[in-house]
C-alpha cells in the first residue's frame, strides 16, 4: 500500500463535515473577551503557581534572615533566595513563549523552525531548571537547621539520613528518566531542524 | 459581498480542509473541535491582513495548517478558544469502516512523520501541485520532489510491515 492508495481515504474524510447553520462570523468577535479569562484561569494561574511558591518561600527565608547567624548561613539563604528567583525567572520563560501566536502569514516551514527552536530553548531551560532543584535541595536541608529550629545537627540525624538517602534516591530516578526524555526529544527536535535546512 | 459573507465563503469552500488538518495534529475528538474552532478564529482574525499576494485558498492553507503548529505549542496548557456554546463545524463520524479503517492506518503513520514532512503529505494528499505545496511549505519545488520521494519510500515501508 502506498501514499496513494489513501488519496480517497482523505477525499472522504471531510464528506461529513458541515457548517453549524447558526454560525455567524461576527460571534467569534465575543470570543476575544472570553480568551482573556480562560488565559487566566488555564495558563496563568496553575502556571504560576509552582513561581508563587518559589516567591513565597524567599520572603520565608527573608523574614527568618535574622536566624542565620553566621556568615555561611547568610551566604547560604541569599544563595537559596537567588535560586528560587531564578527557578521562577526559568519557569515564566520557557512557558510563556509558546502562548504567543506568531504571524500566522508566515511559510510553513518558517513556522516550524520557530516551533523547533522554541521546544530546544524550552528542554535546555527544563534541564538548567533541574540541576538548580538539585542545589535547592542541598540547600533548604542545610538552611533548615536553622530556619525550622533544627539547631543540633547530630540530635537530629534521622532527619538528615532519611531526607539525604530518599531525596537523592529519588532524584537519581527521576534524573534519569528526565535525561532520557529530553535527548529523545532534542534530538528528535534537532533531525527537524536539519530537515529543514536541506 | 462584505467580509463577514465573503469569510463564511471561504469557510464553507474549505471546511474540509480545516476538518482535515484539524484530524491531522489532533489525538481526540475534544482537540480535533477545539483546533478546528481555534483555525477558523485565527482566520477570521486575520483576514483583514489577507492581502491577496496569493490566491484566498492559499491562505487559508497556510493559516491554517500555522494555528495547527501553535496548537501543538501550547501542549496540555491547551484554551479552548470558543465559548460560543454550539460546534462550528459539525462531523458525521465515518459510516464505512473501509474507509474508517483506512483512515486509522494513514492517521498512525503520518504521526511518525515529522512536522515538515506532515505538512507536504497533507498538501500532496490534497492534490496540490509541487509548486503550490513549495509555497505554502516555503520550500523549493525541486526540494517538494526530493522530499516527497523520500516520505513515499518511508511510508512504503512503514504499512508493508504493519499489513
Amino acid at each position: 500500500m502506498e501514499l496513494d492508495d489513501f488519496k480517497n481515504t482523505w477525499d472522504d474524510l471531510s464528506a461529513g463535515v458541515k457548517i453549524n447553520e447558526n454560525f455567524k462570523p461576527q460571534k467569534l468577535n465575543k470570543m476575544k473577551q472570553s480568551n482573556l479569562k480562560k488565559i487566566l484561569n488555564n495558563i496563568i494561574l496553575p502556571e504560576t503557581a509552582g513561581s508563587i511558591v518559589c516567591i513565597a518561600f524567599a520572603i520565608y527565608i527573608g523574614f527568618r534572615f535574622d536566624n542565620l547567624t553566621t556568615t555561611t548561613f547568610k551566604i547560604i539563604g541569599i544563595a537559596t533566595i537567588l535560586v528560587l528567583m531564578i527557578l521562577c525567572a526559568i519557569s515564566l520563560m520557557s512557558i510563556l513563549p509558546f502562548y504567543k501566536i506568531g504571524n500566522l502569514d508566515k511559510t510553513y516551514s518558517e513556522t516550524v523552525h520557530d516551533f523547533a527552536a522554541k521546544k530546544i530553548n524550552f528542554y535546555k531551560l527544563q534541564k538548567l531548571n533541574f540541576l538548580l532543584t538539585y542545589l535547592l535541595f542541598v540547600l533548604v536541608i542545610i538552611l533548615s537547621t536553622r530556619l525550622f529550629g533544627v539547631n543540633n545537627i547530630t540530635e537530629s540525624k534521622y532527619f538528615f539520613m532519611y531526607t539525604f538517602t530518599f531525596g537523592f534516591s529519588l532524584f537519581l530516578i527521576f534524573s534519569k528518566w528526565v535525561s532520557k526524555n529530553y535527548k529523545k526529544s532534542i534530538r528528535t527536535t534537532e533531525e527537524l531542524l536539519k530537515d529543514l535546512s536541506n | 459581498m462584505n467580509k463577514s459573507e465573503n469569510f463564511l465563503d471561504g469557510i464553507n469552500k474549505h471546511k474540509g480542509l480545516i476538518f482535515k488538518i484539524a484530524s491531522v495534529y489532533t489525538n481526540t475528538i475534544e482537540d480535533r473541535n477545539d483546533l478546528s474552532q481555534e483555525i477558523i478564529y485565527q482566520l477570521w482574525k486575520s483576514f483583514d491582513s489577507f492581502d491577496q499576494k496569493s490566491s484566498l485558498s492559499t491562505w487559508f492553507y497556510r493559516v491554517a495548517m500555522n494555528v495547527a503548529i501553535y496548537h501543538l505549542n501550547k501542549g496540555k496548557r491547551k484554551i479552548q478558544s470558543v465559548a460560543l456554546g454550539d460546534q462550528i463545524i459539525n462531523f458525521h463520524e465515518m459510516d464505512n469502516s473501509e474507509t474508517e479503517e483506512k483512515w486509522r492506518i494513514l492517521k498512525m503513520e503520518i504521526d511518525n512523520l515529522n512536522l515538515l514532512e506532515k505538512g507536504i503529505v497533507i498538501l500532496y494528499l490534497e492534490n496540490k501541485s509541487y509548486e503550490e505545496i513549495g509555497h505554502i511549505i516555503g520550500i523549493s519545488t525541486t526540494n517538494v520532489g526530493t522530499k516527497l520521494s523520500r516520505i513515499k519510500e518511508k511510508l512504503k515501508k512503514q504499512i508493508s510491515k504493519k499489513l
